[in-house]
């Protein structure tokens, strides 16, 4: 399908350039790690408090990182009017959402890896019960954080915007995956009851993701 | 040539006002005169007549902006992005409004003025996606653009309150507190519904009436800003006889 | 009893914040008509 192909060489392009500018590992990486440790020094040292709230902060981390990973997703090609070029091409509206969508969501789950590691070791986080269910809910939480910071990143076009407006708009937007995510995470670790929230994850990135690529081209017209 | 109507309040919107005003008295006086005190929560419970109304209307004005964000959308019609812009902003007062006077309600039944009850942690939540709304709104960017972008986020943002308010539901269910604002029992007393519908029907008519007023508003201000760019007429004079060379 | 000035409070709030919500969107209104006047004089 052509949509398809499209996406998928937007992502490629997105992920090329990733692998060439390494962004992502240069500032993105360190700035989620440097949260962390942050939080622990604001939150700590009781260790009991740390290991309760440790799934929040690590999805906090998350949510930070994706919002600065989608502005500069879009912010690069904005300044040198490369999203234009995009868009007078032939291409799918859509497929630039979900194609960017999708590179910024693989260096996001990357991102997750290192930063799951990192806050099971400074935070006591419990994992080893059922690492299945935390890589469900950190996969679907990603494509939902995805969806939502390649639809608003495309604001990023306009300066002023990219600063402030653009995380003001995302973090509430997010909450459902940020609640769900943290649940899922929190009662894996103790045993607990997921199937609810994780099923509130798929309802969400199914709803934004359509939406998404539905109202998207919208946002690029001029 | 202006038309006078356009520089002064059409009759309809004046006598909106003056409903309004007659409205929210009438409902005051049901609400704080009439209703009987509360059986568990005496006097204070009386702010429920406020607080509801102002929730209803605010969740009102923001399916308002949907449906005129789509309308925007589609139709590339500049009326469309007016209401959307008027409705917001009422909404967002109305949005402060309904949180704060929840917080006033809460205090002395719960001793806190935040209890993180699921439908508040919604409206705050709805709150700050609105504020961003307004934010869009005041972008250096052209109007058309900034109509288009705000109708994306009236739109997104409101399909995304449902799903907000079922996870803050679920979220707090986890801990088993009741919620604060329980509207005086498991039913209502007539006299306390029949207030209360009378308070909401008083607030649709405020929202009604502040709304249009809000469109004129914006009507004029952009009037304004269209006459400031237009150029003086000595010069259009002059232009013109330069552009017939 | 105390609750009572909650309830003043909410309800004063709510007919000022109503009241200078009007009277703010008014004095809007007479701004524009102000501006757009000027530059109708000079014609």
């Amino acid at each position: 399908m052509r949509l398809l192909r499209e996406t998928a060489a937007i992502a490629a392009k997105d992920l090329r350039i990733e692998a060439r500018g390494r962004y992502a590992i240069a500032a993105v990486l360190p700035f989620a790690a440097t949260m962390l440790v942050v939080f622990g020094l604001a939150l700590g040292p009781g260790r009991e408090l740390l290991r309760q709230t440790a799934p929040g902060l690590l999805w906090l981390a998350v949510l930070f990182a994706s919002v600065l990973s989608f502005r500069q997703a879009y912010e690069t090609e904005a300044e040198d009017g490369a999203l234009e070029g995009l868009v007078l091409a032939p291409v799918d509206r859509a497929a630039i959402f979900l194609g960017k969508g999708l590179a910024v969501a693989a260096g996001l789950l990357v991102l997750e890896a290192v930063t799951i590691l990192l806050v099971a070791v400074l935070f006591d986080l419990a994992l080893a019960g059922r690492p299945l269910v935390v890589g469900a809910a950190f996969v679907l939480g990603t494509v939902g954080l995805a969806a939502v910071g390649s639809l608003f990143g495309a604001i990023s076009q306009s300066p002023r915007a990219r600063e402030s407006v653009v995380p003001l708009l995302i973090l509430p937007l997010a909450v459902p995956v940020l609640l769900a995510g943290i649940r899922a995470t929190a009662e894996a670790g103790a045993g607990g009851e997921v199937a609810s929230w994780l099923g509130l994850l798929v309802a969400f990135d199914a709803i934004f993701v359509v939406l998404g690529m539905l109202v998207f081209g919208h946002l690029l017209e001029d | 040539m202006r038309t006078l109507g356009k520089l002064t309040a059409r009759p309809g919107e004046r006598i909106l006002g003056w409903a309004a005003l007659a409205a929210l008295a009438a409902s005051a006086v049901l609400s704080l005169a009439v209703a009987p005190p509360d059986a568990e929560q005496g006097n204070v419970q009386r702010l429920m007549y406020v607080h509801v109304p102002a929730a209803w209307l605010a969740y009102l004005a923001f399916a308002v902006v949907f449906v005129a964000s789509i309308a925007y959308l589609r139709t590339k019609r500049t009326r469309w992005d007016r209401l959307a812009a008027a409705s917001a902003e009422v909404g967002v007062l109305f949005t402060a409004l309904t949180i704060v006077l929840g917080s006033l309600w809460g205090k002395p039944v719960w001793g806190t003025w935040w209890t993180w009850d699921p439908r508040l942690t919604t409206t705050a939540v709805l709150l700050l996606i609105y504020v961003g709304y307004l934010a869009i709104r005041r972008l250096p960017e052209s109007p058309a653009r900034r109509a288009r972008w705000a109708a994306v986020v009236g739109i997104v943002g409101f399909v995304d309150v449902p799903i907000v308010h079922l996870s803050v539901v679920w979220w707090r269910s986890l801990h088993q507190e009741p919620t604060v604002l329980r509207l005086g029992g498991p039913t209502l007393a007539p006299v306390m519904l029949t207030a209360l519908l009378v308070g909401v029907a008083a607030f649709t008519v405020a929202y009604a009436y502040l709304v249009t007023l809000r469109l004129r508003a914006g009507r004029m201000e952009e009037r304004a800003t269209r006459e400031a760019l237009a150029p003086e007429p000595a010069e259009r004079g002059r232009v013109a006889e330069e552009a017939r060379g | 009893m105390d609750n009572l000035g909650f309830v003043a409070a909410g309800y004063t709030l709510t007919g000022v914040s109503l009241l200078g919500y009007v009277a703010w969107l008014h004095a809007r209104i007479r701004r524009a008509r102000e501006r757009a006047a000027e530059r109708e004089s000079w014609e």
